[in-house]
């Protein structure tokens, strides 16, 4: 055996669990039993990283001269005004801010799992809550711009028989929008345990102390589950926020396409 | 405890929702409204500058057509000062020219005058002392003295007679 113990960290690990996030603590308010999970706390984290991260870009801003710093607070906030402005029209520019948000969160929440913890957007309540918020501004934008007659009338449109369909589709954009967000991160993140798992098996078989294979294999394939999902996902889904909201009302005069 | 892995909390999905609008504000708060306050600036500056830039431009326009007319006029100012010097120049000339031809011919035309005269007087002269001369030579050959006022017609007839052979 072993001439000296290895840690028990550094043996790769030893079972796969695919479960949720932890709870932290239960409270009772108004008999609703409301759970306080790892997802929340690694939630401010996240938030934590991004708000300090915007405080300290937008130090000592000048009008002249700028800093690197100001440059890329600048570049970041004009691309993202940019695409607002572009898939939604001038009219949803004050929307700019919630899907930078989204973005944010949703790519620092997944990238969180880099450290070792789990993914903030590996948690369907998260996804959910966002995808609800989506929902929540295509009623009110059809309502506002339809009436509540009008978006009463859209379900039964173009023949009373559609109503169940339509009340569907409806219900299934948000929801397609979180199971698609999750389901590729939270996959992402069964299948990188996986292959930990699978190469520190692997090692052991070959009578390997330390698991020396799950060292550089996993990072390529990091780079796609973790890296570029991670960004796609969080792009799909403000994508779709925008297009579905701004699809809600009527077209914006001036065509969104500019540039 | 743990969750499920496909489980619906109502607790997250309300500490998610505080959150995201708290991370929504804060990003307003420390990163839109600053950053769009300083855009909005260097907008308003660049296109200060472009106004300055173009009345500038404007100006110099301005200057530059005034500065093209007046130099106009002066060239035109300088020719017609050219054009009436070498008129004066060249009626001022003609004058001399004029002045010295008349001269001329007035010098010429004493002079001829002058010769006229000169001749009349030799003539005069010369009839008078052939005359003199003719009436001693017709008394030396008729011997005898000839009455000059008798013979006036006579004598002139012979003069004018030689005149007319000179």
């Amino acid at each position: 055996m072993a001439l000296f113990a290895i840690p028990k960290v550094l043996q790769g690990p030893e079972e796969l669990n695919v479960e949720g996030p932890k709870v932290i603590k239960t409270f009772e308010i108004f008999g609703l039993k409301i759970n306080f999970t790892e997802t929340v706390v690694l939630e401010w984290i996240v938030m934590a990283v991004i708000l300090l991260g915007a405080f300290l870009l937008t130090r000592n801003l000048k009008v002249r001269k700028v800093s690197k710093r100001q440059a890329i607070a600048e570049m970041a906030v004009e691309a993202i005004t940019n695409l607002v402005r572009d898939t939604m029209g001038k009219r949803w520019l004050w929307f700019t801010p919630y899907i930078a948000t989204v973005f944010c969160f949703s790519i620092f929440g997944s990238l969180i799992s880099l450290l070792g913890v789990r993914a903030v957007t590996s948690d369907f309540s998260v996804l959910l809550c966002w995808a609800a918020i989506t929902f929540l501004l295509i009623t009110v934008t059809k309502i506002r711009y339809g009436g509540v007659k009008g978006y009463l009338k859209g379900f039964v449109d173009p023949i009373p028989v559609m109503l169940p369909i339509n009340i569907l589709s409806e219900v299934s954009t948000p929801t397609a929008m979180a199971l698609r967000h999750f389901g590729n991160i939270a996959g992402g993140s069964i299948i990188m345990g996986l292959i930990y798992y699978g190469l520190a098996n692997l090692s052991r078989i070959i009578h390997l102390q330390v698991p020396v294979l799950t060292v550089g294999i996993p990072a390529f394939l990091s780079l796609y589950f973790d890296l570029f999902s991670d960004f796609m996902q969080a792009f799909i889904f403000i994508m779709l926020t925008m297009v579905f909201i701004s699809n809600a009302g009527p077209a914006d005069d001036e065509t969104p396409q500019t540039n | 405890m743990k969750l499920g892995f496909l489980s619906i909390d109502t607790g997250t999905i309300l500490f998610t929702l505080a959150n995201t609008l708290i991370l929504f504000f804060g990003l307003k708060h420390f990163l839109f409204k600053p950053v769009n306050r300083i855009l909005e600036e260097r907008q308003t500056a660049v296109d200060q500058t472009l106004k300055d830039a173009e009345d500038a431009r404007d100006r110099a326009e301005t200057a530059e057509t005034t500065y093209q007319e007046k130099l106009e006029q002066v060239k035109e100012e300088s020719a017609e000062m050219m054009r009436s010097a070498t008129r004066r120049a060249q009626k001022r000339s003609d004058e001399i020219i004029a002045q010295a031809k008349a001269e001329a011919a007035g010098i010429l035309q004493q002079n001829a005058e002058e010769l006229e005269r000169e001749k009349r007087r030799a003539e005069q002269e010369l009839r008078s002392e052939v005359s003199g001369l003719a009436v001693m030579v017709a008394e030396k050959v008729v011997e005898r003295e000839i009455n000059p006022q008798d013979h006036a017609r006579l004598i002139d007839e012979f003069i004018d007679s030689v005149g007319d052979v000179q």
